[in-house]
């Protein structure tokens, strides 16, 4: 009996090191790979905070010697448009994240409940639509929007991502499982059509709208060929385009520590929506696959 | 026509919107594009009939064709190495282990900054008197190393650039697959003796197909666009000696730097036609609703 129960704790013993080693040799690995990824994005936050003559010490400094608090930070509100950057980048994601949605809806609500001749054309039109990037575009819809008049301007920095094609395909599967008795109940109370799609139809589709919103929000928030081409005025620059400036300078070195800290702000509120949106902002991205 | 058939007409109404705009800022677009890139352009005058010859142009172009080579290795190098990275560490953190959530939100961090900031970090880190050239500076006897105005290294490092910020992504989407597999199946494995890499090639990877083909497909058409990253990183918008000009680049450079609006518009067509071969070529392989949407 004893040899067998000494038998059964060597074994007990040899699995729990076995697995010891296990967790050892993926926590280790996992570590490091992470850590090595995770830097760069710690030197940018860690860089914002130091000195500009302390960015280049050798060897680095992990933690800033000459911590400088916030002073990168006011030294780039105080001295280019970084607040007017900001608001035009904020307007414009919140103007083409509300239509994207709203449009989206209504276009995917249309297609995937009512049965109208040209429905399946359409939609294909739709889709053709998604296959084609914008950097294709970018040209013709320069032209486009010059011949409207609106370079320059917040229409045309706004317009052309309006609505975007991958929202109403989007919404449009979502929309399918909204039950049709709900919607004929709706009708024989006699509810117009548009009002069953306000009040029964969209709220089913909130969890794809709050997806949606979000990856809508980081591709407008990221977007950079458009702003770039369009907004020639400085006053109508947005955030990644206003961002540029620090590091394109040919004539000087970019003041490094302000560029970080600029680079820190705008990368906050995609840290904000991350943390407490987490599974909208991961489901949209995989939904999408369009990591803009 | 009965008030049923009738009532379908709303849906015309409620698809209105959304198909007026694409016929304006998509299809009107999408024809003048074509249109422009048969004439000579500058905005200033109104376009001149040239035929195909901005085409027949481009056979002869010298920075076009460098940015055909130059698009051609940004999409090798930013694909299978991807690929690989993504998938090994799915597979990391499928496992078990302790600590794992906390690591895997660190190795998602990269995706968070735009482009443009990843960009302007990487500008940073690969400064020739940044963190990069003095740690691996005296390692290879070289000090300082000017990674980004190196004829060899500055595409290799927009490359690296581009994976970094993009591997996570992939990640979740291998991971994502690897979940959707049903455990029965690597148990049984398992009992009939299979080791885990012996699992991993005969039963987890022929059931991630599908996932592979959307991120072949994706990472490639993604990769064909190019341009923030080359745009920001390298020391002149495409450059040293434009080995960072990818035909997005061009296009850029042709449009808003020569206002040549005609070549710039033949380039656009040249670079949809890529793209389109590697979205059929999804379509064909993967029947897309196999991953669009679950």
């Amino acid at each position: 009996m004893a040899s067998v129960k000494a038998y059964e704790s060597d074994w007990a013993f040899e699995a729990r090191l076995r697995r010891r080693i296990r967790h050892l040799i993926l926590c280790s690995v996992g570590l490091l790979i992470s850590l090595l990824f995770f830097f760069p994005v710690y030197l940018m936050v860690s860089s914002s905070f130091k000195s500009e003559g302390e960015i280049f010490s050798i060897p680095m400094h992990w933690i800033p010697h000459e911590f400088q608090g916030f002073r990168q930070y006011e030294f780039a509100f105080e001295n280019t448009r970084l607040e007017r950057w900001y608001i035009n980048s904020l307007i414009i994601a919140a103007v083409q994240t509300i239509a994207t949605v709203f449009f989206g809806a209504l276009a995917g609500y249309g297609f995937a409940k009512f049965r109208f001749p040209g429905r399946n054309i359409l939609f294909l039109f739709i889709l053709s639509i998604m296959t084609v990037p914008f950097q294709i575009l970018v040209i013709p819809m320069f032209v486009l929007v010059h011949q409207l008049g609106w370079h320059n301007s917040y229409q045309g920095l706004i317009m052309p991502g309006l609505i975007s094609a991958f929202g109403v395909f989007m919404m449009r599967q979502f929309a399918y499982s909204v039950p049709d008795e709900l919607l004929d109940a709706a009708r024989i109370d006699g509810a117009s059509e548009f009002s069953i799609f306000r009040r029964i139809a969209f709220p089913m589709l909130k969890p794809a709208a709050a997806s949606l919103a979000i990856i809508t929000f980081l591709f407008s928030w990221n977007s950079f060929l458009w702003p770039l081409v369009i907004a020639q005025d400085r006053d109508l620059v947005t955030l990644p385009v206003g961002l540029t400036y620090f590091s394109q300078s040919l004539d000087r070195e970019p003041l490094w520590a302000v560029a970080m800290a600029v680079s820190t702000m705008a990368t906050i509120p995609v840290i904000l929506l991350f943390l407490f949106f987490q599974r909208y902002f991961i489901e949209g991205m995989m939904v999408s696959g369009i990591k803009g | 026509m009965g008030l049923v058939q009738k009532r379908q007409y709303y849906g015309l109404l409620f698809v209105a919107p959304a198909v007026v705009f694409f016929a304006i800022f998509f299809l009107y677009p999408i024809v003048i594009g074509f249109g422009l890139s048969l004439t000579d352009f500058t905005l200033l005058k109104p376009p001149v009939w040239v035929g195909l010859q901005n085409y027949q142009d481009l056979l002869n172009d010298r920075l076009f064709l460098k940015s055909l080579n130059v698009t051609i290795g940004f999409v090798l190098g930013s694909t299978v190495p991807v690929w690989f990275i993504s998938l090994a560490m799915a597979v990391l953190f499928f496992q078990r282990f302790p600590g794992r959530e906390l690591m895997k939100v660190l190795f998602f961090t990269p995706l968070l900054p735009s482009v443009v900031v990843v960009s302007v970090i990487w500008k940073l880190l690969l400064h020739p008197s940044g963190i990069l050239s003095s740690v691996i500076g005296p390692i290879v006897g070289q000090m300082p190393i000017k990674w980004l105005f190196d004829l060899q290294l500055s595409p290799i490092m927009s490359v690296v650039v581009h994976d970094w910020h993009i591997a996570p992504f992939y990640m979740i989407i291998w991971l994502s697959g690897l979940t959707s597999i049903p455990p029965e199946l690597r148990d049984a494995a398992r009992v009939d003796g299979a080791n885990a890499l012996q699992s991993f090639l005969r039963v987890e990877l022929p059931l991630l197909k599908p996932t592979a083909v959307f991120v072949a497909a994706i990472s490639t058409i993604r990769a064909f666009q190019g341009f923030s990253i080359q745009f920001v990183l390298s020391p002149s918008q495409g450059g040293p000696l434009d080995v960072n000009t990818t035909l997005g680049i061009v296009i850029w450079k042709y449009g808003f730097q020569f206002f040549r609006m005609g070549d710039a518009a033949a380039i656009s067509v040249v670079l949809f036609a890529f793209i389109l071969i590697f979205t059929l070529f999804q379509l064909r392989l993967g029947r897309s609703d196999d991953f669009s949407l679950s």
